[in-house]
């Protein structure tokens, strides 16, 4: 893996690049880390009211069910979105300096999961709250969110390093993920259970998305108190490899035209 | 240095380097585009060679110029010893640690402060945490920007981003140091230390890299120079012999090139950076702009102190009473020689229908050796262009006095009392550029240009 060495021989680089870019993003505001919260607990809120209130639904707890699957669905449509723009925001750096150019996503990704990292306290007081409550208990599979949160971020390079270079030829690709991950939303389960899909072919279909078994393994051990399934272990092992390997072919078929392209 | 050491610090080899055309198609395809025309074409559809087949070593220490016209391929060729751009075809080979200066300060990010961002480029430059710490202080010291260290980079002048920029560049301690036009940034004194720094550099045997339009650093500075015309080779070797023959083949060939209405590009991308600028409402077009000398002969070949008459050919295409002419006159570096125009001279317009010609005539052109550009305009008594033209004309004025600055009074040196000099050299007297080469012939001095035939003086 000469890549995998290429970013190891850089990981200053891309660790004062983060840090960087999460001080550039926390300055200037006064609310700082709370802006990259905002979002999520927003929609948090938003359905919560819906199906407690409007269409209550069977789930117990549910604002922590939902709270688990929104957390890591955010780090993944955030980190892609963003890293569309991260090589032409960057062009001085591709067209004047000797740069690593597959730093640029994994920077946005890595900033992402700091983002991701801060807010699983939040989710934590929201167990322990439940806890005291009575409505919810602590289990120790919690433990195994680094471990989650390891192969979703090794899976998200992947994609990041694929759509940042071709981002780089197709200028409509943002625009065209923007849309894509709002319907991302929707067919990932994270407002409802895949079990309550009533149609046979859509929860296939369902299964078929790849952040499904990651937005089911987080909602298993955090909410259901349970370890994620085999299967969803298996495809979880196999998106996070598969991902990066392509992320790294079209990358590197893509690398030398970036500083001509920009 | 001139003898051949077996380790090099760069070694070119038979380079070539072409940039894609996208051709009427829009250089960015869409995705949409390409789903929907099933037209994804990844494939250009033609290229230009920048770089043809270049060829040259450069040894360890050595100090090394790069001229040649804009387009001709020289910041290219610096990128591609930087490994920002792979060649096409052939090898370039780099032995040491590089630090290019090709834009300062590229990688600053404006929302963090100085102190962070010197971290940040000092990492993208190559150092480690650790050594920029040992170097903070004299990166800080060097830049002179001390008391803003903890501002946010955006607050900061474009000046002191320069310095911030060039400050953590040459503490890298490179092996080899490319230089890409960045020395006529910055105030006086900045520039100064500058050039002290790089020399310096060049003392503890740094291997140095210069793409420069200012000649006078080429001679000054460089053990070897190489001068790129359109992507090709001319001509390496001695600083001044290489700048002497580019001089020369510039004022030649210029003769037939700036002027030309609607020339057809011929530099290859990447475009020049002082490319002809146009624009005005076109009611007066500026046809034509040429240099002629005395006798009406167009030429572009300066000598210092020579008479030169800029013809500037017009077409009205409606009849106009208010109308003004303008030139100005300006030095590579951009600094205004001259300027003026019909109006602040007192010239009242009162017709102005089809074609005419205006001259502007020089009994003599005190400018001193280097690059010009001029500027022509034809504009209303308020300012609105009908025609503006900049850089309609690429001005090359030779000199085989190596004086330097912008203007050269006319001039001769009187000595009263017990003083005495062995001689004159007359070689090195001021003469045009024709004459100059018939000196050389005299002198037998083989310049790399083939030498016309020309009688003795």
């Amino acid at each position: 893996m000469n890549d995998l060495a290429v970013l190891f021989r850089h990981r200053q680089l891309i660790a004062a690049l983060t840090a960087r870019d999460l001080k550039a993003r926390y300055r200037g505001s006064i609310l700082g880390f709370f802006w990259s919260l905002a979002n999520p607990l927003l929609l948090l809120a938003v359905y919560t009211l819906v199906f407690t209130r409007f269409f209550p639904n069977s789930i117990e707890a549910y604002p922590l069910f939902l709270f688990a699957g929104i957390l890591p669905w955010t780090f993944f449509s955030a980190s892609i979105l963003e890293s569309t723009t991260s090589i032409s925001a960057n062009a001085g750096l591709i067209k004047k300096v000797m740069f690593p150019a597959e730093a640029l996503p994994l920077v946005v990704v890595l900033s992402h999961l700091v983002h991701f990292a801060l807010a699983i306290p939040i989710l934590l007081a929201a167990i322990v709250a439940f806890a005291a409550l009575g409505k919810f208990t602590i289990s120790a599979t919690i433990l195994l969110a680094p471990l989650l949160m390891l192969l979703q971020t090794i899976f998200i390079a992947g994609v990041a390093l694929i759509v940042s270079s071709a981002s780089v030829l197709f200028r409509d690709l943002r625009d065209i993920i923007a849309n894509l991950m709002q319907l991302g939303f929707f067919v990932t389960p994270i407002i409802y259970q895949i079990s309550t899909v009533p149609s046979r072919p859509l929860r296939a279909l369902l299964r078929l998305n790849p952040m499904t078994p990651f937005v089911v393994s987080y909602q298993k051990i955090f909410f259901e108190r349970a370890l994620p399934n085999l299967s969803d272990s298996v495809l979880m092992l196999v998106y996070a490899a598969a991902s990066l390997l392509l992320g790294f072919f079209v990358f590197d078929r893509l690398r030398d035209t970036l500083a001509e392209a920009i | 240095m001139a003898d051949a050491a077996p380790d090099f610090a760069i070694q070119v080899e038979s380079v070539s380097k072409s940039y894609r055309l996208w051709g009427r198609r829009s250089q960015f395809a869409t995705l949409k585009s390409a789903l929907l025309k099933r037209d994804l074409k990844l494939d250009p559809d033609a290229s230009v060679a920048a770089l043809r087949n270049v060829s040259f070593t450069i040894d360890r220490g050595e100090a090394f110029g790069i001229i040649g016209r804009n387009g001709s391929g020289k910041s290219t060729m610096l990128k591609l010893i930087s490994g920002i751009l792979k060649p096409t075809s052939g090898t370039v080979a780099v032995n040491g640690r590089i630090a290019a200066l090709i834009e300062l300060g590229a990688g600053f990010h404006p929302e963090i402060t100085g102190r962070e961002n010197i971290y940040i480029n000092g990492i993208m430059l190559g150092l480690s945490r650790r050594e920029i710490e040992q170097r903070f202080d004299k990166i800080v010291e060097f830049s002179g920007i001390a008391e803003f260290l903890d501002q946010p980079v955006k607050t900061y002048s474009s000046g002191m981003y320069v310095r911030l920029g060039f400050a953590v560049a040459v503490h890298v301690d490179p092996d080899i140091l490319l230089i890409d036009e960045v020395l006529s940034v910055g105030d006086e004194e900045f520039s100064a230390r500058c050039i002290a720094k790089i020399q310096e550099m060049k003392y503890r045997g740094v291997t140095l890299v210069f793409v420069t339009h200012q000649l006078d650093q080429v001679r000054n500075l460089c053990d070897r120079a190489v001068w790129l015309d359109r992507g090709q080779l001319e001509a390496i070797g001695d600083p001044m012999r290489v700048v002497d023959a580019y001089l020369q083949e510039v004022s030649g060939t210029s003769l037939a090139e700036p002027p030309v209405e609607a020339a057809p590009e011929e530099t290859p991308a990447p475009p020049p950076r002082d490319e002809e600028e146009r624009w005005g409402s076109g009611e007066v077009l500026i046809k034509r702009v040429s240099l002629t000398d005395e006798e009406g002969r167009e030429l572009v070949a300066l000598g210092a102190g020579t008479p030169v008459t800029i013809d500037i050919d017009v077409e009205a295409r409606a009849p106009q009473d208010d109308f003004v002419f303008g030139l100005g006159l300006y030095h590579a570096d951009g600094t205004c020689v001259y300027g003026t125009n019909t109006d602040l001279e007192g010239y009242a317009s009162q017709r102005l229908d089809g074609n005419a010609r205006v001259r502007f005539v020089m009994p003599s052109l005190d400018l001193v050796a280097g690059t010009y550009r001029l500027d022509v305009a034809v504009h209303t008594r308020n300012g609105r262009s009908f025609d503006y033209r900049r850089n309609v004309v690429r001005i090359v004025v030779g000199s085989r006095v190596h004086d330097v600055g912008v203007y050269r009074p006319k001039h001769e040196w009187k000595f009263d009392g017990a003083i005495a000099f062995k001689a004159v050299d007359p070689h090195r007297a001021n003469v045009p550029a024709p004459i100059a080469e018939a000196i050389r012939e005299v002198e037998g001095d083989s310049s790399p240009q083939p030498l016309r035939p020309r009688r003795k003086r």
